[in-house]
C-alpha cells in the first residue's frame, strides 16, 4: 500500500483509451492508468527502456492488452510476457473486439489470465473496464515482487 | 443390285415419272425395301443405347466372332490330325500288303522247289506265312477298317486261305505219295490262278488307299488354308478388340485425369477464398465493433457532459444515435454467427431433444417478465447432431414464438415430433402469435429478410436463415406454415442417421 503499484493499458486507439479511462474515472482509479499505444511501448514499458528508462522500475498490478496492436501484436506481447521470469507473474487481462474462438483460444494457450470482449453498449463497457479496474487494480492482491 | 436392275420393269420407263410417290423408295425392289427398313429400324433401335451398351455390344459381337473362329479352327485342325493318321494307316497297310504279296510268293516258289526236290529246307518260307497267317489277318482288318476295304480284306484272307490250302495239299502228296505223284503240280505250280487273283486284289486295295490318301491330302490342304485365313481373321479381330479397348481406357484415363486436375484447380480456388472469406469476417468481428462502440461511448459522455443544458429533442437524438449504434451492433454479432455456422466443422454426437429445449426454455423464461406461456412439449426424440448448432436452432425458434406470441393475451407454444418419413424425423413449434401472409412463406428464411416492421417487432432478420443452414448442415430440411393472426408452425426434419457434411 506504500507505492501505487500501475495499471498498464495496452490500446492503440484513443478513443478506446480515453472512454476506457473515462470508466475508470468513475471509480477513481484513472490515475493509476499507464496508456501504451502499440505492442513495443508495453515491451519498453515492462523492460524499463526507451522513453521509459527513468521510471521507477517495477511490474504494473495487471496489464489490459488489446490484440490488434501496431509493430507488435497483443498475442507477440503476451508471449513475452509469459516466457520472461520476472514478468510472467504479471495478470494479463486481454481486452479486446475479437470474439474469434482462435483468439480465445490462443491466448489462453500462452497463458492469459482473463478474456474479456469489450461490448459495443457503452454502459456495458463502463460496467465491464470498471469492474476489471477494481478488481484486478484494487481487490486482487498481486504476486509479490521478485527482487 | 444386279437382280434390282432385273426385277425392274425397265421395258416401260415413262410409268416412273407419273406415280405420285417419290422416285428412290419406288426404284428399289420390295426386299432391299424391307431390309433398308429393318436397317433403318435397327439403327433407330441403336441410336437409343447408351454409349456403354454401344461399347458393350461391339465388344459382345467382336468377342463372338472371335470365338467362332476358334471353333472353326479347332475343327480343322482335328480334322487335319485325323488325316494324317489316316495316312499313317494307309501307309502301313500298303507295307503290311506288300510284305504279304511277298511272302506269299516266296512261300509259292518255296513250295514247288519242295514239290521236285523232296527238301524240306524249302518249306521255310511256307511254314513261315502258315504260321504268320493269324496275326497277318488281323492286323490287316485292322488297318483296313479305318478306310472302310473291310470286305476286300476278308476277300484278301479267303483267297490266301486257298491258295495255302492247295499249297498244304500239293505238300502231302508229295510227303506220303513220292516225288512222281505231284510231278504234274510240281512245274506250272498250283495256285498261279490264286496267286494272280490276290496280286490284283492287293493291287486294288493299294490304289483306293492311295486314291483316299490324295483326297486327304488335299483336304487337309484346303482346311490348312482356311484356318490360316480363319486365324489371321482371329488376329484382326483381336486386334480391334485391343485397339478398342485400349482407346477406351487412354479415353477414360485422360478424361479423368482431367477432370481430377479441375477439381484440385477448385479445391485451391475454394480454399483461398474460404481464407479470404475468413479473414475478412475477422476483420469484421474486430475492426467493425470498434467505431461502433466509439458512437455510443461518446454520445453517452456527451449526453452526461452536457446532460442538464439539453433539451428533450438533443437527449432524444443522441438516445438514437446510441440506439442505432447498438442494433448495428447486434446486426454484426448475428451476421458472424450466421457466417461461422457455415463454417465451423460441426461436431458428430447425440442431442436429447427433450433436454436441450427445456434448456433453452429455461434460459429464456429469465428475459419473460410478466406473459405466462403455457407450453406444451411432446415427447422428443435424441437425433445424431451437433449440441451448439441445434441449440442455436431451439433458440431461434423459441425466442421467435415467445417474441411473436408477447401481445397475446393467452399465449401458446407447442413443441411436439411427428414420424411420417421412414428414416427422419419431424419437430414442429407452433405458437398462435400473429402468424404471416402465406404468400411472404418463401422469404421467411432468407438472411435479412423480416416479415415485421421493427418498430412492431425487434430483430436483425439472421435468426431462420441461421436456423435454415444448421438444418441442412444437418442434412434436414424446413418449412413452415402460417395465417396472419392465427399463428404460426415452424417444422424442420432431421435424418435419424448421420447423413450431414
Amino acid at each position: 500500500m506504500t507505492t501505487v503499484k500501475p495499471i498498464l493499458l495496452a490500446e492503440d486507439n484513443p478513443r478506446d483509451a480515453e472512454l476506457a479511462l473515462a470508466a475508470m474515472e468513475e471509480h477513481h482509479i484513472a490515475d493509476k492508468v499507464v496508456v501504451c499505444h502499440d505492442g513495443a511501448e508495453v515491451l519498453d514499458y515492462l523492460y524499463c527502456r526507451g522513453s521509459f528508462k527513468s521510471r521507477q522500475c517495477g511490474n504494473p498490478v495487471v496489464v489490459f492488452l488489446d490484440l490488434k496492436m501496431p509493430k507488435v501484436d497483443g498475442i507477440e506481447v503476451l508471449r513475452t510476457i509469459k516466457n520472461d521470469a520476472n514478468l510472467k507473474p504479471i495478470p494479463v487481462v486481454m481486452l479486446t473486439s475479437s470474439r474469434e474462438e482462435r483468439d480465445l483460444a490462443q491466448s489462453y494457450a500462452l497463458g492469459a489470465n482473463a478474456y474479456v470482449v469489450k461490448p459495443v453498449e457503452f454502459q456495458q463497457f463502463i460496467s465491464a473496464v470498471k469492474e476489471l479496474g477494481v478488481f484486478w487494480g484494487v481487490i486482487n492482491e498481486p504476486p509479490p515482487e521478485g527482487n | 443390285m444386279e437382280s434390282a436392275t432385273r426385277d425392274r420393269p425397265t421395258t416401260n420407263p415413262p410409268t416412273a415419272p407419273s406415280l405420285p410417290e417419290p422416285l428412290p423408295p419406288q426404284s428399289a425392289p420390295p426386299w432391299v425395301r424391307v431390309l433398308g427398313k429393318k436397317a433403318e429400324s435397327l439403327a433407330s433401335w441403336v441410336s437409343q443405347w447408351s454409349i456403354e451398351q454401344r461399347v458393350l455390344a461391339g465388344f459382345g459381337l467382336v468377342f463372338l466372332g472371335i470365338v467362332v473362329i476358334s471353333v472353326m479352327s479347332y475343327r480343322n485342325t482335328a480334322v487335319v490330325v485325323k488325316n494324317s493318321r489316316l495316312d499313317t494307316t494307309s501307309h502301313e497297310l500298303i507295307q503290311l500288303l506288300g510284305s504279304i504279296e511277298e511272302a506269299l510268293i516266296a512261300a509259292e516258289s518255296g513250295h514247288r522247289r519242295y514239290l521236285v526236290t523232296g527238301d524240306e529246307s524249302y518249306l521255310k518260307a511256307y511254314r513261315g506265312i502258315v504260321e504268320q497267317m493269324p496275326e497277318f489277318s488281323r492286323y490287316l482288318q485292322a488297318l483296313a477298317a479305318p478306310s472302310g476295304q473291310q470286305e476286300r480284306a476278308t476277300q484278301l484272307e479267303q483267297l490266301i486261305k486257298q491258295q495255302l490250302d492247295i499249297e498244304t495239299d500239293a505238300i502231302e502228296q508229295r510227303a506220303t505219295q513220292g516225288a512222281d505223284a505231284v510231278r504234274h503240280l510240281a512245274l506250272p505250280g498250283v495256285a498261279k490262278r490264286e496267286l494272280d487273283d490276290i496280286h490284283r486284289l492287293i493291287a486294288d486295295l493299294e490304289s483306293a488307299e492311295q486314291q483316299a490318301t490324295r483326297t486327304r491330302v488335299l483336304q487337309s490342304a484346303g482346311t490348312t488354308r482356311s484356318t490360316i485365313a480363319l486365324l489371321g481373321l482371329g488376329a484382326v479381330l483381336q486386334l480391334v478388340l485391343l485397339g478398342s479397348v485400349y482407346f477406351l481406357i487412354h479415353h477414360d484415363i485422360t478424361n479423368r485425369r482431367r477432370v481430377a486436375a479441375e477439381l484440385r484447380r477448385r479445391g485451391e480456388l475454394l480454399q483461398a477464398a474460404n481464407k479470404e472469406l475468413e479473414a475478412f469476417s475477422y476483420s469484421v468481428s474486430h475492426d467493425l465493433r470498434a467505431p461502433l462502440r466509439h458512437i455510443d461511448g461518446y454520445a453517452a459522455l456527451l449526453s452526461k457532459t452536457a446532460g442538464e443544458a439539453l433539451n428533450d429533442k438533443a437527449r432524444r437524438y443522441l438516445q438514437t444515435i446510441s440506439d442505432s449504434a447498438k442494433q448495428m451492433g447486434q446486426l454484426i454479432d448475428d451476421l458472424l454467427v450466421f457466417s461461422r455456422m457455415g463454417r465451423q466443422e460441426m461436431l458428430h454426437s447425440t442431442v436429447n431433444l427433450n433436454q436441450l429445449i427445456r434448456t433453452v426454455i429455461h434460459d429464456l423464461r429469465l428475459d419473460l417478465q410478466g406473459t405466462t406461456i403455457s407450453w406444451t412439449i411432446g415427447s422428443l426424440p435424441e437425433v445424431p447432431g451437433d449440441p451448439a448448432m441445434l441449440r442455436q436452432v431451439f433458440m431461434n425458434l423459441l425466442s421467435n414464438a415467445v417474441k411473436f406470441t408477447a401481445t397475446r393475451p393467452k399465449p401458446r407454444i407447442e413443441i411436439g415430433a411427428t414420424r411420417d418419413t421412414p428414416g427422419e424425423v419431424t419437430i414442429f413449434v407452433r405458437d398462435n402469435g400473429v402468424g404471416f401472409d402465406m404468400q411472404y412463406v418463401n422469404k421467411l428464411f432468407g438472411v435479412f429478410q423480416r416479415l415485421h416492421r421493427n418498430d412492431e417487432f425487434e430483430g436483425t432478420g439472421i435468426g431462420l436463415a441461421n436456423v435454415r443452414r444448421i438444418i441442412h448442415r444437418h442434412g434436414g430440411r424446413t418449412w413452415a406454415e402460417g395465417a396472419i393472426d392465427q399463428g404460426a408452425t415452424f417444422y424442420l426434419s432431421l435424418p435419424l442417421k448421420r447423413t450431414s457434411s
